[in-house]
């Protein structure tokens, strides 16, 4: 077997004796000789670069990957306002132009007052509710940083057209669901310099994580007191639950439900489709239309449905292959041939 | 001999040559051949419904015949598919059912929503690509990798943007880890309210993550002394970032850019997106774009209003991050009930993200009396593994339920337990151990046990 394989994969890199390998190893002759010995030159030269590579750069500091952020890249990106103002711009907006925003770019979810439409966040009320039962959790009784209304506003919102608005208009938009909880005053302006005098009333409402919180024993024998248990059942009709089935989700169960729904030709159709028609039809086989394929039926399904039928029965010598009558299985009866084809035409539309 | 064993024998018999099937036969062939054209389809139809087939000959037979022995099946004489067919392969059409699924009335619109893993027809602790559950604040973005950049800026010696081609260049790293939402299970704290498996857990998936660890591209970037906290955030339409601590940065978080083999899909934030394992999912940013380090965390919505576990006093636990260990019956479950007495296994699924799953205990009886079950397979940190446990069933009502602890020693709790320290609006983290209420009949309910 001839070594050239070896040389010219190697000596692609080694320049102009790449060449010469390659034209002179083309039939694997006897001249390679000179062309392999020609070559080591190079591969030497190029193990000893890899080698080199190797030992000294095998667990670098760094792999100098990545170009340099330049600032204005920076600053296209850098949206993040932190609750000490950082990452706020130059800008401001009143109360008065944020409710017109409001109105037109937030109430449709949020409510005219903030009091949430269907299941979007409520953004207003809900003081003194966090003990309670049902808790209202809203920018007013729960967020604590105003500077997480003002970022989060600029990086998502309106719902449909996230960072569309104008850096007043964040400020304006901002002011006033404040003010939907009444925590600025109705002809407050919002700004860098104002920002700072905002206190969040939940501000103090937080722990940070102190779990594991609770400590379960890992008891063998007599744990719990059976009689003393409480059951809960579980609440009818609120799961989706079209896929549990009564007695289970066997493959059965879906086939049938898979092949239920046909139409009537399929049934017959398909039994003889998938004996006689399939072994050329399912794949293509001496140019035949695949069954399901609507490119290959597009043109075919145009025709006559009485010449399609006779094609079949009779045979036909098309321009990508033929087809033998009845597909070679003389001893099928005409109707289960057309039964056939009409699967075949109700599988490919 | 059954009649349909009748049937089917005297239809091997007839297959093939219609002068030797019986006289019954024959005389329906007979009546065939007499049937107006336009009748004959109503006919045939007729026929093969009585799993006769001799007026069409040998090749109906073939199909009309069952497929159970002593018969052979259609498939085993017929010829399938040809390569590349489906180039790209999917699910057999019976396994139709196995789907990710959403509860409509969770969330206003399906674009920030979030949709389950169907637990109950998986094996083994990897979920395939398809089904690992869903969770958006603004929908799947369809991103051009070409235009794709990962920008990493703050307080670092070199601020730098990366392409995804110099991203696969760096040393790459493969792990099997679990994600789930924090909100697995939310929904019930006050009581049970879905009759399923894929509903009460399917906020869960596994995979092997492959990308770049986080702490080699923050050495490219020289993180400077001051640099405490990281915020990563996403390129889809709701910008979503997390505030991340620089000491779980340069613990085991990674840059993945492939799940199970391939690129990441879409719906798990191809081309590119963080994975903290362990923690809470929704710190594992998707669409990653940014990733800035700072001295403090950056107090977003997703880390206040959000992600925030409201305690009965009206106070609430910020920085969650860890998902605590917990387990489930995967069979039986609502979904996958039993069917007569006898021989079953009963297998689930265990998980901590803080560690290995150490052991997991069965009980039959609600928790009275509690026995050790097989861990199978790989038991991997902060992966799902799977318990099983071989059991005979008589046939009677059980309470079932699985307890699992892990190499902390924390034991997962009931679910009393966390109420009365949490109360029952905390929304996240509920790890409780859950119960199946075995009915008589093998049909699977549940419950929950205060």
């Amino acid at each position: 077997m001839c070594r050239c394989f070896n040389s010219i994969a190697v000596s692609r890199v080694a320049g102009l004796v790449t060449l010469l390998v390659l034209l002179i190893a083309e039939g694997c002759s006897s001249d390679t000789a000179s062309a392999d010995s020609g070559s080591s030159t190079g591969q030497q030269q190029l193990f000893a670069a890899v080698a080199t590579a190797n030992t000294r750069d095998e667990n670098p500091q760094r792999f100098d990957l990545g170009e340099t952020a330049t600032p204005a890249q920076i600053a296209g990106w850098d949206i993040d306002v932190r609750p000490d103002g950082l990452g706020l711009p130059e800008g401001e907006g009143s109360v008065e132009d944020g409710e017109l925003l409001y109105d037109a770019k937030c109430a449709s979810c949020h409510g005219t007052f903030g009091e949430g439409e269907g299941r979007w966040p409520k953004l207003a009320g809900g003081m003194g509710t966090l003990n309670q039962q049902r808790p209202d959790k809203t920018v007013g009784s729960y967020w604590p940083y105003a500077s997480t209304l003002w970022d989060y506003i600029r990086r998502a919102m309106p719902f449909p057209a996230p960072q569309s608005l104008a850096v007043d208009e964040v400020y304006a938009i901002t002011a006033y669901v404040l003010n939907l909880n009444d925590l600025v005053n109705a002809d407050f302006i919002l700004n860098r310099e104002s920002f700072k005098a905002i206190e969040m009333p939940n501000k103090d409402g937080f722990f940070v994580d102190d779990r594991p919180d609770v400590s379960n024993p890992r008891c063998w024998n007599n744990c719990i007191d059976l009689a003393t248990i409480k059951w809960l059942e579980v609440i009818a009709g609120i799961t989706p639950s079209v896929h549990i089935k009564e007695g289970g989700t066997d493959a059965r169960a879906y086939r049938e439900e898979a092949e239920a729904g046909g139409s009537e030709v399929d049934a017959v159709g398909k039994s003889i489709h998938d004996s006689a028609c399939k072994i050329c039809h399912g794949n293509g086989v001496a140019g035949a239309p695949i069954t399901g394929d609507r490119d290959d039926w597009r043109e075919r399904s145009q025709q006559d449905k009485a010449l399609i039928y006779q094609h079949a029965l009779e045979g036909f010598q098309g321009e990508s292959g033929a087809m033998p009558a009845k597909g070679g299985r003389a001893q099928l009866d005409d109707s289960a041939v057309k039964a056939a084809v009409d699967y075949m035409l109700e599988k490919s539309r | 001999m059954s009649g349909s064993d009748q049937a089917s024998r005297r239809q091997v018999r007839v297959a093939g040559a219609r002068d030797k099937a019986p006289p019954s036969l024959q005389a329906l062939a007979a009546e065939a051949e007499s049937l107006k054209a336009s009748d004959r389809r109503g006919f045939l139809k007729g026929l093969l419904a009585i799993g006769g087939a001799a007026a069409t000959g040998q090749a109906v037979a073939v199909t009309a015949a069952g497929s159970l022995p002593p018969l052979v099946p259609p498939w085993t004489r017929s010829l399938g598919r040809g390569v590349v067919s489906k180039p790209y392969g999917e699910p057999s059409a019976y396994e139709k059912d196995v789907l990710r699924r959403t509860v409509p009335w969770l969330t206003a619109e399906s674009i920030s929503s979030i949709s389950m893993t169907p637990l109950q027809n998986l094996k083994g602790l990897i979920t395939p690509n398809g089904l690992v559950f869903e969770r958006y604040h603004a929908g799947v973005p369809e991103i051009d990798p070409e235009q794709h950049r990962l920008m990493i800026h703050g307080l670092v010696e070199r601020p730098l943007i990366f392409t995804m081609q110099a991203l696969q260049r760096f040393p790459s790293v493969s792990d099997i880890k679990f994600i789930e939402c924090p909100a697995n299970g939310g929904m019930e704290w006050k009581g049970p309210q879905m009759a399923g498996l894929q509903f009460t857990h399917g906020m869960l998936s596994c995979c092997e993550w492959t990308g770049v660890r986080l702490s080699t591209l923050l050495a490219e970037v020289g993180v400077k002394p001051e640099g405490k906290w990281l915020l990563a955030e996403g390129a889809d339409g709701a910008a979503m970032a997390r505030s991340i601590p620089i000491e779980k940065a340069l613990d085991d978080t990674l840059v993945v850019y492939a799940q199970n083999g391939e690129a990441l899909r879409p719906e798990q934030g191809y081309p590119v997106r963080l994975l903290n394992p362990g923690w809470e999912g929704n710190t594992s940013v998707k669409w990653l774009r940014r990733i800035e380090v700072g001295n403090q965390p950056w107090q977003m919505r997703e880390e206040t209003s959000k992600y925030t576990d409201l305690m009965a006093d009206g106070r609430a636990r910020k920085f969650t991050f860890v998902q605590e260990c917990n387990s489930v019956i995967t069979s039986p479950c609502p979904e996958r009930p039993w069917q007569e007495a006898g021989w079953y296994e009963i297998e689930g699924l265990a998980w901590s993200g803080r560690g290995r799953v150490k052991a997991v205990d069965i009980s039959f009886d609600g928790g009275v009396s509690w026995l050790n079950a097989a861990l199978k397979g790989m038991v991997m940190s902060k992966s799902l593994t799977r318990f099983g446990y071989r059991f005979k069933w008589p046939g009677g009502p059980l309470l079932l339920q699985s307890r699992a602890l892990d190499e902390t020693g924390y034991v997962q709790p009931t679910l009393r337990q966390l109420r009365e320290q949490r109360g029952v609006n905390s929304i996240y983290h509920k790890n409780a151990i859950h119960t199946w209420r075995v009915e008589a009949d093998g049909s699977v309910r549940n419950v929950q046990m205060l």
